[in-house]
């Protein structure tokens, strides 16, 4: 039996590597006592795959996760005791069964939802709502990227599917949804475009703004005109306003 | 030395100053200095190697409030996350602690430079992983020792705490430093830093302690005061209440009392029934990967193999056994509370536990076809191992085997009384390569005493013995030899030793190097000698050394345990400058010379210690196992009021 999962990765628990978090996954599969599958050969693992890898240091409401179990479970009953192993900051958000003939979990996850915060003043504030505007409206923007040790520019403009920003008391936060790179429109360059990458595209527009003080993978799933639908559930993730 | 008298301190070391500033804080602060220093550190947290060093938030971690604690506890393991993570003894003190309501006790762990840099740039204390509370937050710091060369990391944790370095320079409100652990059977080389050390079990201690400082704050004593109520506490020292004398050629006359009420031999603590104390229950499970990740349970504590160099076996007599129920249950918990997938059966020899066959058989049945598996670590070198790695093992895979000969003559292992006879050991290789084992390991020292070029060279012939053997059963066999150099121990029969200088050591590796040359199955792995010229000085040292290592902390050295930061040149800068002499303290000792641990009192009897190093340099005499042979008084079951808790049988009885 097949189950893909939306997870969190937060708090504490943002720190540590994609392969420590295999880890922990693994580690929390075993304590749940879940009749999780094993790989064959000389060292045996459970079957968790992860589609892609979420930088070190960067939050998240929107990863997944497809295990395989060598018997049926009762899903609910099989994330309430996996939540209860994890240690905190990592939890399932929602677990799906996966039918025979499903479409690949990759192919589901065709753009991420990212939310950029900055701590910001009221001048700085503008300016980023200033650089978000600016960005929005610009046909190509060139960001320095190194590319076998040395720098190059490329266009960050046509991965990003959207972007928004809306200020609060204390900064302002930036939501920007960005195709992946195998579902990037056509012409636009072959770039896996990260969120540091949006900061500093943004950064190009408006000089020295401040580093965000935390970025969050908020879902991944499908570009919307407005939005994104998320790849499990379809719920729609709305652009900020 | 190769690369000595000059001093290469080109390395950017951090400076000092900030956190002596930090020391100047009102002794106040204690108190009012609850706040956590997470939002200090997270912004700093993706600019550092590996930040799930620093972060807490692992499995079975107890989070409980400082605020309403009546004593506060900072467990800090002098070394990097990863290495000290693992540790049993802070992990069974954590536990201890935190089941008592009112207590809390939290673990903190050496920073790595990066993150030393970062906490000094931005004045960042020490902190604790629970709550991220600053050292200052806690009642008591207590440092775990295993080995020496942690020393100058546990400067560096409490000058980045701002606890003042010396004892004499701490207020009634600043924490109490503690140290514990093997090197604390000699404490003098840290003397002048350390309030309390306390020599083995730290179970039924950490308890009396606890209460003694509770009642510190309740009663508002002075710190001397509460010193004075700490000292009745059984094990307790206090160096401040004891004042080394020196005769006229350097050599000491003795540790005295300086204080009323104290006493002049202070004992080990020895935790008499283990089964009344089955932690670790819920071990910490680590978000990153760290050097043991395993439930790891100790099957006996103490070991009478009488191995000579071997400061474990001795200090920690007598052998106590866990009963073979009390391990299945605390290995069933301690699988299903931490998920892990490994079980470590430890102890310092595994095979001599009395139900050795019934404990492996046993929880092999229980996990048997299950991911999880089992190992057991420190065995000898004897085919019955061989049979219980197979039980262990079932169907599973057989990669490595380990096993230490130590020596590489009979007539050196006979002096180090490591009785293995030269056909044990191949008979044992010849079982596990038959057995389908691929890969051994054999451990081995150089620089023993009476050590001739033939015992060194008979490392290499052993080690080409074996790996023949293996390449009999297996083209692709492997033999791994690991020779390490000899540093003398205090409380042994070898403390009396001179230690081998770093260029015999090297010239010996050498010796081995060549005649192994071209052999394409048999690795040679070796420890750099340099480090150890500093591990034998602070394992020998007196309170004098105490300068060298607070100069050595002062002009840079950290991790010394570690090639990529150990500094030999900053030891010797060090040394010069306060006018320690390496040298004089790695010679060999007279028999009446009076040792710097002497008014330590471990059990042992220094006569019988000197008559065993006697019987072993002049005699090459072999000692037997006092679990099956009469007791030969080494002085350690009727000081404790114990004998062996062991379910062993004397093989015969009656007077020697």
């Amino acid at each position: 039996m097949r189950v893909r999962a939306r997870y969190t990765k937060s708090g504490k628990l943002r720190f540590i590597s994609a392969i420590d978090l295999g880890r922990v996954w693994e580690r929390s599969l075993r304590l749940a006592d879940l009749p999780i599958a094993y790989s064959e050969g000389f060292s045996p693992h459970p079957k968790v795959s992860f589609p892609d890898a979420l930088p070190l240091g960067y939050a998240s409401t929107g990863e997944y996760a497809e295990l395989t179990f060598a018997a049926p479970v009762v899903l609910d009953t099989a994330v309430k005791a996996l939540n209860a192993a994890f240690p905190a900051g990592l939890e399932i958000l929602l677990a799906v069964p996966v039918a025979d003939g499903d479409p690949k979990l990759s192919s589901l996850l065709q753009a991420s939802t990212w939310d950029l915060q900055y701590r910001a003043d009221d001048d700085t504030a503008r300016r980023i709502l200033a650089a978000v505007d600016a960005l929005r409206a610009a046909d190509e923007v060139p960001v320095a990227r190194q590319r076998k040790g040395a720098p190059e520019a490329v266009d960050m403009r046509p991965a990003v599917a959207e972007i928004s920003a809306v200020a609060s008391t204390d900064g302002v936060t930036v939501r920007v949804t960005l195709h992946h790179i195998d579902h990037l429109p056509p012409g636009a360059p072959p770039v896996a475009l990260r969120p540091s990458e949006v900061h500093a595209g943004l950064e190009v527009l408006r000089p020295a703004l401040p580093d965000p003080v935390l970025v969050t993978r908020v879902a991944q799933g499908r570009a919307l005109d407005r939005g994104l639908a998320e790849a499990l559930s379809g719920e729609h993730v709305p652009p900020l306003s | 030395m190769t690369r000595a008298l000059d001093p290469p301190v080109t390395r950017t070391r951090p400076r000092l100053e900030v956190a002596l500033e930090m020391t100047a804080t009102p002794a106040t602060a204690r108190t009012a200095a609850h706040a956590s220093v997470w939002s200090q550190i997270e912004p700093f947290l993706t600019s550092v190697r590996k930040p799930a060093r620093y972060v807490g938030g692992e499995g079975n971690i107890v989070v409980k409030d400082r605020a309403s604690a009546e004593c506060a506890w900072l467990l800090v393991y002098p070394d990097v996350y990863e290495v000290g993570q693992p540790n049993q003894g802070v992990q069974i003190l954590y536990e201890v602690l935190n089941e008592r309501p009112g207590t809390v006790a939290e673990r903190g762990y050496a920073p790595w430079p990066d993150m030393e840099q970062v906490m000094r740039e931005h004045r960042i204390p020490f902190f604790s992983l629970e709550n991220h509370l600053p050292m200052r937050a806690f009642d008591i710091v207590a440092f775990s020792l295993a080995t020496e060369v942690g020393y100058t990391n546990l400067l560096n944790c409490l000058d980045l705490g701002g606890v003042p370095l010396h004892a004499s320079d701490r207020s009634d409100d600043d924490p109490l430093v503690v140290i514990g652990g093997h090197a604390a059977f000699n404490p003098e080389p840290l003397a002048p830093f350390v309030d309390v050390a306390v020599a083995g079990d730290g179970e039924e201690f950490v308890a009396e302690l606890d209460d003694v400082v509770r009642a510190w704050r309740r009663e508002g004593w002075t710190r001397t005061q509460a010193l004075e109520r700490i000292v009745r506490i059984e094990g307790a020292y206090v160096p401040a209440f004891y004042e080394p004398e020196y005769a006229a050629d350097g050599r000491l006359r003795g540790t005295f009392p300086r204080h009323e009420g104290v006493p002049y031999r202070v004992p080990k603590r020895t935790v008499s029934n283990l089964d009344e104390w089955p932690y670790p229950k819920r071990p910490i499970v680590p978000l990153t990967e760290t050097v043991h990740e395993r439930y790891s349970v100790e099957i006996f504590r103490g070991c009478t193999r009488g191995c000579r160099f071997c400061q474990a076996g001795m200090i920690t007599r007598p052998v106590r056994e866990r009963s073979k129920d009390t391990v299945k249950r605390m290995v069933h918990e301690g699988v299903a509370t931490t998920g892990f997938e490994e079980v470590g059966l430890l102890s310092l020899s595994s095979a001599d536990h009395s139900e050795i066959l019934g404990i492996c058989g046993e929880l092999a049945d229980d996990y048997e076809g299950t991911a999880t598996s089992l190992s057991l670590p420190s065995t000898r070198v004897d085919a019955f191992n061989v049979t219980l790695a197979e039980e262990l093992i079932r169907n599973g895979r057989r990669t490595g085997l380990t096993f230490a000969p130590e020596a590489g003559t009979e007539r050196m292992r006979r002096v180090i009384n490591k009785m293995v006879s030269e056909a044990d050991m191949l008979r044992t290789a010849e079982t596990a390569f038959a057995n389908g084992w691929r890969h051994l390991k054999l451990y081995f020292m150089i620089g023993l005493p009476t050590e001739t070029d033939e015992d060194v060279l008979g490392i290499a012939e052993l080690g080409l013995k074996v790996s023949e053997i293996g390449r009999q059963y297996g083209r692709k066999n492997k033999v791994t030899v690991s020779v390490g150099g000899f540093v003398p121990k205090p409380h042994t029969p070898f403390q009396w030793c001179a230690q081998d200088p770093p260029e015999e050591l090297s010239r010996k590796l050498d010796l081995i190097r060549s005649r192994i040359a071209g052999d394409k199955s048999l690795n040679l792995r070796y420890h750099d000698p340099l480090p150890g010229v500093v591990e034998g000085l602070l394992a020998r040292g007196d309170r004098r050394v105490a300068a060298a290592v607070e100069r050595a902390f002062e002009l840079g050295a950290r991790f010394d345990g570690w090639d990529e930061w150990f500094d030999i040149g900053i030891w010797q800068r060090a040394c010069a400058e306060t006018g320690v002499d390496i040298a004089w303290y790695a010679r060999e000792r007279g028999e009446d010379e009076v040792f710097p641990w002497d008014h330590l009192d471990s059990g042992l009897e220094k006569d019988w210690l000197w008559k065993d190093y006697r019987d072993a340099v002049d005699r090459q005499a072999e000692l037997e196992d006092c679990r099956w042979t009469p007791c030969y008084d080494c002085g350690v079951c009727p000081g404790l009021d114990l004998q062996h808790q062991t379910g062993h049988l004397p093989i015969y009885a009656g007077p020697r």
